[in-house]
């Protein structure tokens, strides 16, 4: 193994955690269909099956909505900081912005833009008030963000009550629909009619590439992985680790206001009571199947977004439960951070090995030279 | 001083441990190194030694925490391998750590009975046991006390009663005076002296001399993972225990010609540093280092040094006083402030403040240094640039890894702290403060080390240099401060100083009244 | 770093598994599947798509299976189900309409106004399928039925009821979650509520607000909203809070109060030791409403536009079962009689 060039085994070692982890997921979750006594191939085939062109639609445009949220979370990782709170993050956002650009107080795409910076001062303020915490009392973010996701559920409900409008003869309470002028086209897809991917999703693919520019080019960036990864060190170093408690929640929260926007831009017009939630933990799934590497969100995003819209029509045409797939997604989450954590190790033990390899040659060598030189 | 001749080994049944040859490996450190001590029946055996110098791992290794590389472990004349706590308590061997593992809210009894419940069940049979030991050692504990309400040195009784119920003839003590206070420490010594009166032996680990010398039968020092010495304490001295520890038997440094000019570099007043209780760690440390020169700070471990490098870096924020770098007062400043005025900094333990150890080199060559070029540039991380200055550090100080792209864990410690020294260096220091440079490193790389200090003051820096090893101490240093109990107690010249010297101004046996440990 | 990951990876995977335990035992649809057994005379095919809970939460999805079984055997039907997931996206509301409609489901029914948008979306773009949607009258096409009710009136005639039975003059209500249509039940209740009694207090508390719907399927926090209402004077607390409900009984029990069930008869489902806490129900028939629609479908004279089950179409009531109203029933006739002639008008409105 160590005759191998390096960089392919640790590309090989990469790609042998997820697969690992998926196959370790089809394995339990169809133990669990037999156990069931429910009909494993049928499952399988169903939600294996080429998506036609609207799911592909459905897929991506879930996966949007995933993918800013495992960024979101990925931040928070990045610098051992736990966001659970991008649940509630995202929809005191969502709201926020829904009720700003229902008012309409500003033309057409400007109002717009504007629902998306109201979205990302909403989420960042979430967010801040648990790195505040954090960084002046020392309260542990998981259980601030915890409790703010359930003050965010009271609060956005009160404060939906207060400005609720409500259409003849349906029981849906949401605030005023944003105007069509300011809302986001879609990009079409396929030839059939009303089949748009989210224009959102540009957006979500630039948050992508900046998550990586920042955090892998920039000093703040580098400041915030060597907090993540001692914070010791980073103290030492010269960083402020409070203020990059309190900068890295900020940004986490801004991402997570991102999440709601695809739905309330593209497709729901409004914050109501029938608005999609629990994005927020999926993320937290998604960001540790991605390993927190940009494109690797990105393929966690459309996994989880492939597995729910094929589990979909389970129970229609096979007469299995699709819960059945939040079990696959649990186990691959499971078995992915065991197996990246074998790989891990494995691969440590290698590279030391190697290191240790290429010095004793490295010696040997000038002890050759020495002696040929006496000699 | 009498050193002991080793026992002969038809006296070995005599013996309650014998440890031959134990050495233990770290990936870069070699923590013990052909350790071989003899401990007697009926006494107290006690191990000091350095922070560092390898006695927790020695200690680990006898309770089966962590297993030996090599060598042999006998009790009581048999031999035996300790792969588990449970083991080494199944062979007679119990362990007081010196943070207590006792459950608050359960009653005296509870606690000794919690694990062990086999042994006398956990009714009246448990409650007969546990008086009947208490009554034997004199440990006075009452079973139906609630731990929560005792004090600290009850609840180290109630720790040795739950090794003596588990059988033990053969206890551990680590450290376990630095919890007490001066009377405590009487009392847990006369119960030490019951225990060994009744055949049991203490093993005591400690690096307070005058307390081992009034309690230990037998002591033996640790030094750089290996026993350098079995002595009687009836002939020894705290000094010569110290010089012991510290040894001088190792390669020195050898002193340069002075290049110490008149400019201050660094200018400390009143640096006073008070825990959240009020009581100072830091009592108006007041010095000066000047251009070319190097102050070395001596002082046993825990009197303040760590605080001083921190509050010089700024990572105290409750220190008051002032410190001024080169004419400039960097008072209320922010460590990257202080690291951007020049100062160079290798802290004390280098994989927790000085280096991310599973980012490659690369980016350890940045941590510090965010701010400045070549690793940085305009706010953007210049990775091409900082590789290679990484690999200017790898060849000028004798980095030995494959290239700048290898993780820092993967690095032995004497390559880790080199590329640490590597990397203070850059950027033009004015100030170097080096804390413990060459602990835990192999004796090429200490050399290495030395050499890189010497080079830094022939350029001109001013050098902190706090270390253990008053070798060290005396052959780098110009001035020496001895440092205790957070105040500066006693300024050396190394040329003339012996470590004698140093060592009684260290534990306050000079000009001060010994005080007893609190 | 590590450990924050393994934190997070069995906090998520909790998360997972809670909600797919949240699901429930939910593929009872396949077992029911062409319930219409041998004498499959119908044509037409019914896909369900439940709301959170589905078949089996012991409310308004149950009562719209009830009619669904009810329809099936008189006539024959074949009919698949499936339900929502809790927190689930619009487009998987509308995914769910249209794998019914792929897969050949000739009528459609929403069961609860969640499915308003995404059958306003989906229904034009299957003319063919015909669709039902229960509680919501904003989903309009040519191919849609708005089965509203008039929860209000029966409300109204519970309101009355305990009115007249409590004897400190103070009541209760208990509310899943507030939105506009529990609110209806709380102005109908308060309206008869007062037609009884001018002076009545009227304790009103609703257990969670939206998007939390949890209000509906928490019977601990049920119990402690109406204890509190019980400990407060009150002698008779009317729920409209689902599986929560049962919590509210049970309060009523421990305080010798008297509760008002919804939905359905529900001194025929509870718990045989809470009955006789069961002063009436208020009736809110979905499964005639869902039968009715089938029936009519079946004889090829599928109903569009919105139907009002009222009390004059018997769509709400009161229940009699137990006895207790027994005493009281002229006046509660009384009053119905005047809503049915318009004489009353009951407010929708708090």
């Amino acid at each position: 193994m160590t005759s191998l060039d390096p960089r392919l085994v640790r590309l090989l070692l990469g790609i042998a955690a997820p697969v690992l982890a998926l196959g370790a997921a089809f394995a339990i979750t169809s133990l669990v269909l037999v156990v069931a006594g429910d009909p494993v191939g049928e499952v399988w085939s169903t939600i294996l099956s080429p998506p036609e062109t609207r799911n592909v639609v459905n897929i991506v445009n879930a996966a949007t909505v995933l993918y800013l949220s495992g960024v979101a979370v990925a931040i928070g990782f990045r610098m051992n900081l736990f966001n659970i709170g991008v649940d509630g993050q995202y929809r005191v956002a969502a709201f926020a912005a829904a009720a700003v650009a229902g008012e309409a107080w500003l033309p057409g795409v400007l109002n717009m833009v504007l629902a998306v910076l109201v979205a990302m001062l909403a989420g960042a303020i979430w967010a801040g008030i648990a790195g505040l915490l954090r960084a002046t009392r020392g309260v542990s973010e998981v259980i601030s963000t915890i409790m703010l996701n359930f003050i965010a559920t009271s609060v956005v409900a009160f404060l939906l009550r207060q400005v609720a409008v409500r259409e003849e003869g349906s029981n849906i309470v949401s605030t005023r629909p944003i105007p069509e002028g300011s809302r986001l086209p879609g990009i079409p897809f396929g030839d059939l009619p009303n089949l748009e991917i989210y224009g959102f999703v540009v957006v979500a693919a630039l948050v992508g590439l900046g998550y990586w520019f920042v955090l892998n080019k920039t000093r703040f960036g580098f400041d915030l992985r060597a907090t993540g990864r001692s914070a010791p060190a980073a103290t030492a170093s010269g960083i402020s680790v409070k203020r990059m408690t309190v900068a890295t929640m900020l940004l986490s929260g801004a991402i997570a206001g991102l999440v709601g926007m695809p739905l309330l831009l593209g497709s729901s017009y409004a914050y109501g009571s029938t608005f999609q939630s629990g994005l927020g933990f999926a993320g937290i799934a998604i960001a540790l199947l991605g390993r927190n590497h940009p494109v690797g969100i990105a393929l966690g995003a459309l996994l989880f977004a492939f597995l729910d819209e094929q589990s979909n029509p389970l129970q229609i045409l096979v007469g299995v439960s699709p819960d059945i797939v939040a079990i696959t997604q649990g186990v691959v989450v499971l078995t992915v951070v065991i197996s990246y954590e074998v790989v891990r190790r494995f691969g440590s033990r290698l590279e030391q090995r190697r290191v240790a390899a290429a010095l004793e040659s490295e010696r040997s060598a000038k002890a050759d030279a020495k002696q040929e030189a006496s000699a | 001083m009498s050193e002991k001749a080793m026992k002969p080994d038809e006296q070995s049944h005599d013996l309650a441990v014998r440890l031959r040859g134990i050495g233990k490996r770290f990936p870069g450190v070699i923590a013990n190194d052909d350790i071989n001590i003899d401990v007697r029946r009926g006494t107290i055996h006690a191990i000091v030694g350095e922070n560092g110098a390898g006695k927790s791992t020695l200690m680990k290794i006898l309770y089966g925490v962590q297993p030996p590389d090599s060598g042999t472990i006998e009790i009581g004349g048999k031999q035996v391998t300790l792969s588990s706590p449970a083991e080494a308590i199944a062979n007679g061997v119990g362990m007081v750590f010196q943070h207590f593992m006792l459950a608050d809210n359960l009653t005296v009894a509870e606690n000794v009975v919690l694990g062990a419940e086999r042994l006398h069940g956990i009714g009246a049979g448990a409650r007969a046991e546990i008086t009947r030991i208490s009554d034997a050692y004199g440990l006075g504990v009452d079973p139906d006390a609630l731990v929560e309400d005792l004090g600290v040195g009850a609840r180290q009784r109630v720790e040795i009663l739950k090794v003596l119920y588990r059988g033990a003839r053969v206890i551990i003590l680590d450290e376990p005076t630095a919890v007490l206070v001066p009377q405590e420490v009487d009392e847990l010594f006369g119960n030490l002296r019951e225990l060994k009166a009744e055949g049991l032996a203490v093993l005591f680990i400690s690096h307070k001399l005058d307390e081992v010398l009034s309690v230990a039968d037998d002591i033996t020092v640790v030094r750089r993972g290996t026993t350098v010495a079995t002595v009687d304490p009836a002939g020894t001295t705290a000094r010569q225990l110290a010089e012991l520890m510290v040894g001088s038997e190792l390669p020195q440094p050898t002193r340069e010609a002075s290049t110490v000019t008149d400019e201050v570099l660094l200018d400390v007043r009143g640096l006073t540093l008070p825990t959240p209780e009020g009581r100072p760690l830091l009592d108006d440390v007041t010095f000066r280092i000047h251009r070319g020169e190097v102050l070395g700070i001596a002082g046993v471990e825990g009197n303040g040094q760590a605080e001083l490098v921190e509050a010089i870096m700024g990572m105290r924020p409750g220190a008051t006083g002032s410190v001024t770098v080169g004419g400039r007062d960097l008072s209320g400043t922010s460590t990257r402030e202080r690291r951007e005025s020049g100062i160079g900094y290798i802290p004390e333990d280098r994989h927790r403040h000085g280096l991310l150890l599973d980012a490659p080199l690369w980016e350890n060559r940045v941590l510090g240094h965010q701010t400045r070029r070549p690793s940085v540039r305009r706010g953007l991380v210049d990775r091409r640039a900082a590789t290679a200055d990484t690999q200017r550090i790898i060849e000028t100080y004798d980095v030995r890894t494959p290239g700048p792209n290898v993780p820092a864990r993967a690095l032995s410690g004497g390559n880790q702290q080199k590329l640490i020294v590597g990397r203070e260096m850059s950027g033009e220091p004015t100030l170097l403060i080096a804390a413990h440079p060459t602990r835990g490193v192999d004796v090429g790389a200490q050399a290495a080390i030395w050499d890189q200090i010497r080079i830094a003051r022939r350029e001109g820096l001013a050098v902190l240099l706090i270390s253990a090893d008053l070798d060290e101490l005396i052959g780098l240093s110009d001035r020496i401060e001895v440092v205790l109990r957070g105040r500066l107690v006693g300024e050396f010249d190394p040329t003339t100083v012996t470590p004698t010297q140093l060592g009684s101004a260290m534990t306050g046996a000079g000009d001060e009244p010994a005080q007893e440990s609190a | 770093m590590r450990r924050t990951t393994k934190l997070a990876a069995v906090l998520s995977t909790a998360v997972l598994a809670l909600s797919a335990c949240g699901g429930g035992d939910s593929d009872s649809g396949g077992d029911s599947s062409g319930g219409g057994g041998g004498d499959a005379s119908s044509d037409i095919r019914v896909g369900v798509a439940y709301d959170v809970g589905g078949r089996g939460d012991q409310s308004f999805n149950d009562s719209a299976a009830a009619g669904l079984d009810q329809a099936s055997e008189e006539l024959g039907i074949e009919f698949q189900e499936s339900e929502a997931s809790d927190g689930e996206s619009e487009a998987d509301r509308e995914e769910r309409l249209r794998t019914f409609a792929e897969a050949g489901y000739t009528h459609i029914i929403g069961v609860g106004f969640a499915y308003s948008p995404s059958m306003a979306a989906v229904a034009p773009e299957y003319p063919e399928v015909s669709f039902a949607i229960i509680d919501d009258e904003a989903a309009v096409g040519d191919n849609i039925a708005n089965l509203v009710f008039a929860e209000e009136q029966g409300s109204f005639l519970v309101g009355a009821a305990a009115a007249l039975k409590s004897e400190s003059g103070q009541i209760g209500f208990v509310g899943g979650v507030e939105t506009p249509l529990i609110q209806k039940f709380q102005a109908g209740y308060e309206a008869g509520a007062q037609a009884v009694n001018e002076d009545i207090e009227i304790d009103v508390t609703y257990l969670t607000q939206p998007p939390d719907f949890s209000g509906f399927a928490d019977p601990a926090r049920g119990e402690t909203a109406a204890t509190g209402m019980f400990d407060d004077g009150a002698d008779v607390v009317y729920h409209a809070a689902g599986g929560s409900g049962g919590g509210v009984f049970e309060a009523a029990s421990q305080a010798d109060g008297l509760a008002i069930g919804v939905d359905s008869d529900q001194y025929e489902t509870a718990d045989p030791a809470v009955q006789d806490v069961i002063l009436t129900s208020m009736l809110k028939n979905v499964n005639v409403a869902v039968y009715e629609w089938l029936t009519a479908a079946a004889e090829g004279d599928t109903p569009t536009g919105t139907t009002r089950y009222d009390l004059a179409a018997d769509g709400v009531g009161y229940s009699t079962s137990g006895g207790q109203v027994d005493d009281i029933e002229d006046q509660l006739e009384t009053f119905k009689q005047q809503i049915v002639d318009g004489e009353i008008e009951v407010p929708t409105t708090p």
